[in-house]
This record gives C-alpha cells, sequence and structure tokens, in this order.
C-alpha cells in the first residue's frame, strides 16, 4: 500500500489548467521530489494535496484511504504542509506557533514531547520560545514551519521550497535534516528551486513542466542527466 | 460594543453592520426575561447574552458563511451584513411593534462621588462589567488553545486550517462571543435608554469607535471608545450637542483618511 497515490490529479484555476493529469505516488519513508521551472505547477499540487485548492478531477489516496476535501480533515489523516515562503504566524509567539501545530490533538505529556524532538532537531528555538515568530531570522523561521507541521505527527510531510532564501550552507544542514526526518520514519513529498540538492537526496523525482510531468527517475539519476541539468538545474 | 465589532472584523476582514441588530435584539430577549419572568439582572444578562450569542452564530451561518466559502470579497459580506441589520429591524416592527419599553429598575437613581464628580450607579455597574467581561475575554484570547487559534486565524486563516482547524466552528465561536458582548451591550444600552428597534444604530459610534482605535484591536476598541466619549462630551458642552455627531463623522472620515489603520491598528506590513 503506498502512502499517497495520486491518480490523474487535475486543477483548473478559472480557465487555466494549472495541473494536467498528473499521476504519482509515494512509498513509505520515501522522499520524493517534484521540480520544475517557475509556474509548472509544483504550488499548486502542494496546495491541492493540502486541500487549500479544489482539484478539479482525479482521485487521491491516502494509506489506502480516499483523501479527505477539508484541510483540517487531511491533516488528521496524517498529511501536513510547510508551504512556500513558511506563513508563520508572525503575531504570534514561537510557542504558540508551535501549540497551534498540535491543535487538532489533545493537549497532553505526548505534546510536549514532540516539543522536545524539535528542540532536539532545531536546538535554537528554545531560546526563542518566547519570541514573536516574526522577528526570527529566515533559516529560524524554517526551522519553525518544519517544526510546526511536524507538531501535528503527520505521517507524510509535504515541504514546498523549503530552501528558499536560506544561505547555501543553511541549505545543507536542510537537506541533512530532511534525511534525519525521513530516517524515524516519515514520507516526504519535496518541492525544490535548489532542485540539484533536492534530487540528490530524493529517493525519487519528477519533473513538472506546464502542469505535466515530463521525466520521472531515481533523484541521483535525474541530478545527473545532462539535458535536465541544463534545463533545470543551471548546468 | 466595540469589541464585538473588533472581534469579528479582525477575523472575518469585513465590518459586520448586523451587529447593531444583534445587540437590539440582545436588548429584547433581556427585556422579555425581566419583565415576563422578573428574573434578577444577573440572570437577564445571562439570557440576553445567550440568546444574542445564538443570534450572532445563526446570522454568520445563514447570511455569512456562503459568501464566505466561495471566497467574495469583504464588500459583499458588509453588504449582506447591512441587510441582515433592515431585515432584523424591521422584523421586530413587523412582530413586536415600534412601541419604546423600558426596563423595570435594576439600580436606583443613586449617584455615587467619585474623585468630586458624580457617577450614576448604572454607569458605574457597566463600566465595571464591560471591564470584567473584556479582562475576561483578553484571557481567553491569549491563554486558551480556541483564543491561539483565533489570533492564528487572523494572521493566517488558510494556515490555520492547515493546523487542522475547522475553520467553520472557528468562526462561529467568534460570532458567538461576538454576540455574547451584544447582549451584555443591549442589556445596558437597554437600561440606560429604552428598548426599541432602532436602538442598535448607536452601533455606528462603536464603528467610529473601532475605527478610531484601529479596527481588529481590541486595546484600540477600547481606546477609541474613550476618546469618542470625550471628544463628543467636550463638543456637546463648549460647542453645541446638535453638532455633537458631526463632530463624530467628521473625525471618522478623518481617521479613514488619513490613518486607516487607527491609533493601535495593526500596519499592513505585518502579513509580509
Amino acid at each position: 500500500m503506498s502512502a499517497l497515490r495520486v491518480e490523474n490529479l487535475n486543477v483548473h484555476y478559472g480557465t487555466i489548467h494549472a495541473v494536467q493529469g498528473v499521476s504519482f505516488s509515494l512509498e513509505e519513508r520515501e522522499i520524493v521530489s517534484i521540480v520544475g521551472s517557475n509556474g509548472a505547477g509544483k504550488s499548486t499540487v502542494m496546495w491541492t494535496l493540502a486541500g487549500v485548492v479544489e482539484r478539479s478531477g482525479g482521485s487521491v489516496d491516502i494509506f489506502g484511504e480516499s483523501l479527505p476535501t477539508k484541510p483540517h480533515e487531511i491533516v488528521a489523516r496524517g498529511l501536513a504542509l510547510v508551504p512556500e515562503r513558511r506563513r508563520l504566524f508572525s503575531a504570534l509567539t514561537v510557542s504558540e506557533n508551535l501549540i497551534m501545530g498540535a491543535y487538532r490533538r489533545k493537549a497532553d505529556a505526548s505534546v510536549e514531547e514532540d516539543m522536545e524532538r524539535c528542540f532536539q532537531l532545531f536546538p535554537i528555538l528554545k531560546k526563542r520560545l518566547n519570541q514573536r515568530s516574526g522577528t526570527l531570522s529566515g533559516g529560524e523561521q524554517q526551522m519553525l514551519a518544519i517544526s510546526r507541521a511536524l507538531m501535528s505527527k503527520p505521517r507524510i510531510l509535504l515541504l514546498d521550497e523549503p530552501s528558499l532564501g536560506l544561505a547555501p550552507l543553511l541549505v545543507e544542514t536542510l537537506m541533512e535534516t530532511i534525511l534525519r526526518i525521513r530516517s524515524e520514519g516519515m514520507t516526504v513529498l519535496l518541492v525544490e528551486q535548489n532542485a540539484t540538492q533536492a534530487l540528490e537526496i530524493s529517493d525519487r523525482g519528477f519533473i513538472l513542466e506546464a502542469g505535466r510531468f515530463q521525466k520521472s527517475g531515481p533523484g541521483k539519476e535525474l541530478a545527473g542527466d545532462p539535458e535536465i541539468r541544463k534545463a533545470y538545474l543551471g548546468g | 460594543m466595540a469589541v464585538g465589532y473588533s472581534l469579528v472584523f479582525s477575523v472575518l476582514n469585513f465590518s459586520n453592520f448586523a451587529h447593531g441588530a444583534v445587540i437590539m435584539l440582545g436588548a429584547y430577549v433581556g427585556l422579555a426575561l425581566a419583565t415576563k419572568f422578573s428574573l434578577g439582572l444577573g440572570l437577564v444578562i445571562a439570557g440576553s447574552v445567550a440568546g444574542a450569542g445564538i443570534i450572532a452564530v445563526l446570522n454568520e451561518r445563514l447570511a455569512y458563511s456562503s459568501l464566505r466559502r466561495r471566497k467574495a470579497p469583504s464588500l459583499y459580506l458588509m453588504i449582506s451584513a447591512m441587510g441582515c441589520a433592515v431585515f432584523l429591524e424591521n422584523m421586530v416592527y413587523a412582530t413586536i411593534g415600534s412601541r419604546f419599553y423600558a426596563f423595570p429598575e435594576f439600580f436606583g437613581r443613586q449617584i455615587i462621588d467619585l474623585w468630586g464628580s458624580s457617577v450614576s450607579l448604572l454607569d458605574m455597574g457597566a463600566f465595571l462589567f464591560a471591564l470584567a467581561a473584556i479582562l475576561g475575554l483578553h484571557l481567553f484570547i491569549s491563554r486558551t488553545r480556541t483564543g491561539i487559534a483565533i489570533r492564528a486565524g487572523v494572521s493566517d486563516m488558510t494556515m490555520c486550517s492547515l493546523m487542522g482547524v475547522d475553520l467553520d466552528r472557528l468562526i462561529a465561536i467568534v460570532f458567538l462571543l461576538a454576540g455574547a458582548f451584544a447582549g451584555v451591550a443591549g442589556v445596558f444600552l437597554g437600561i440606560k435608554y429604552l428598548v426599541y428597534p432602532t436602538m442598535g444604530w448607536v452601533t455606528n459610534k462603536a464603528y467610529i469607535a473601532a475605527v478610531i482605535g484601529g479596527l481588529g484591536s481590541l486595546p484600540g476598541a477600547l481606546a477609541g471608545g474613550l476618546i469618542l466619549g470625550v471628544v463628543e462630551t467636550f463638543v456637546s458642552t463648549y460647542v453645541s450637542s446638535v453638532l455633537r455627531d458631526v463632530f463624530s463623522f467628521t473625525l471618522l472620515i478623518a481617521f479613514l483618511v488619513l490613518r486607516p489603520n487607527g491609533l493601535l491598528g495593526r500596519d499592513g506590513e505585518e502579513k509580509v
């Protein structure tokens, strides 16, 4: 059984056919990345899976059951999205952001435990607990955004451009963190502009162009494909 | 009153002009409890809070929720709100009639001497009650999980739903709270003045207060109410009480043009 199975997904924005019959699946504990140029529909796929954007056709199954349509029901099934540009609750403190992440769970000891686990991943957050999240640096904000998503105890994590705006060194740490999260049992779907690094850590990759998959294959293979390097990876 | 306005505005980003009508209905509920069942003040307020709360939630479900789901611009919501206000008022005209009703006397006519100025017991009671209610709301908003979710919704509604928050429920809670405040306001307004179908239009003042303070800011609503009250009193005393409303509305326009965020409002740039 796949963690996520997407069958012939279609999305329309008014008359624009943004996603045109995309199909793929995520196996448990896999890292899969979707790479493509701006406006290819990568983020649309992510927002659609999270339930914010309505799909106009196709089916999505999560662990063998069909995915609900409302965002809060989808979170309850174990799918969490870290959106592009992080979208933190900037007026709320770091700890309040984390509490929001755990909103659908009962406030008990396991929430505290998961907070501790986030601090193990990102020790700096512990020092910033009572700071407004809007005052954090870009790197810290990304750490908080990932932690916030982890607080919902997801089984599948969707990351949309997590490296956007981060210094190269931080991007490397981020990729290591993603590998670490996976080693703890997570299934990860990654959309990235830093395509080389994303494909390097991915088990499989897909190239999305104008709403359709053009190519797919093992991550390392795609990262090494000269044609793809030329088109998407900046030479 | 301004608190109820601000609460809804900050979450849904539109001015709920039906809030006045909810206050008016809250006053009628309180009135019925006080005269027909001759309940004490505490129970009258409790009943009015419950009644107005339920009315506010129904108002949202029936008039706003379908617009909200279609992501209609806030202007549509405002128009719908005005429609609701007119509808509710005329419904009262048609059923209960246009008569003015008075509450039984809850607070005698005693006057307390407070540092040299005299304040009626009623005003004092209203003030203390409002203070306690606002304090309670503040604690609710800053401490509880639902309160944090409301603030998160103010910051980013979509992300709030991605945290597992059922937006329909959250918004219902916001309207329930706003309605509860409307119930309190309705009873005190009714006691101080009278109960009649257009009494809710006083909320225009609450709207001005909320704009001055900064729509969407609770401390702002309080500050705006205070400033507006002081300005109106000064104008009535030193200029003319006829010109009072002219000043208030001029103030409103001045703020909308020069400082639409109000004194304590959130700046637009926070969203970035």
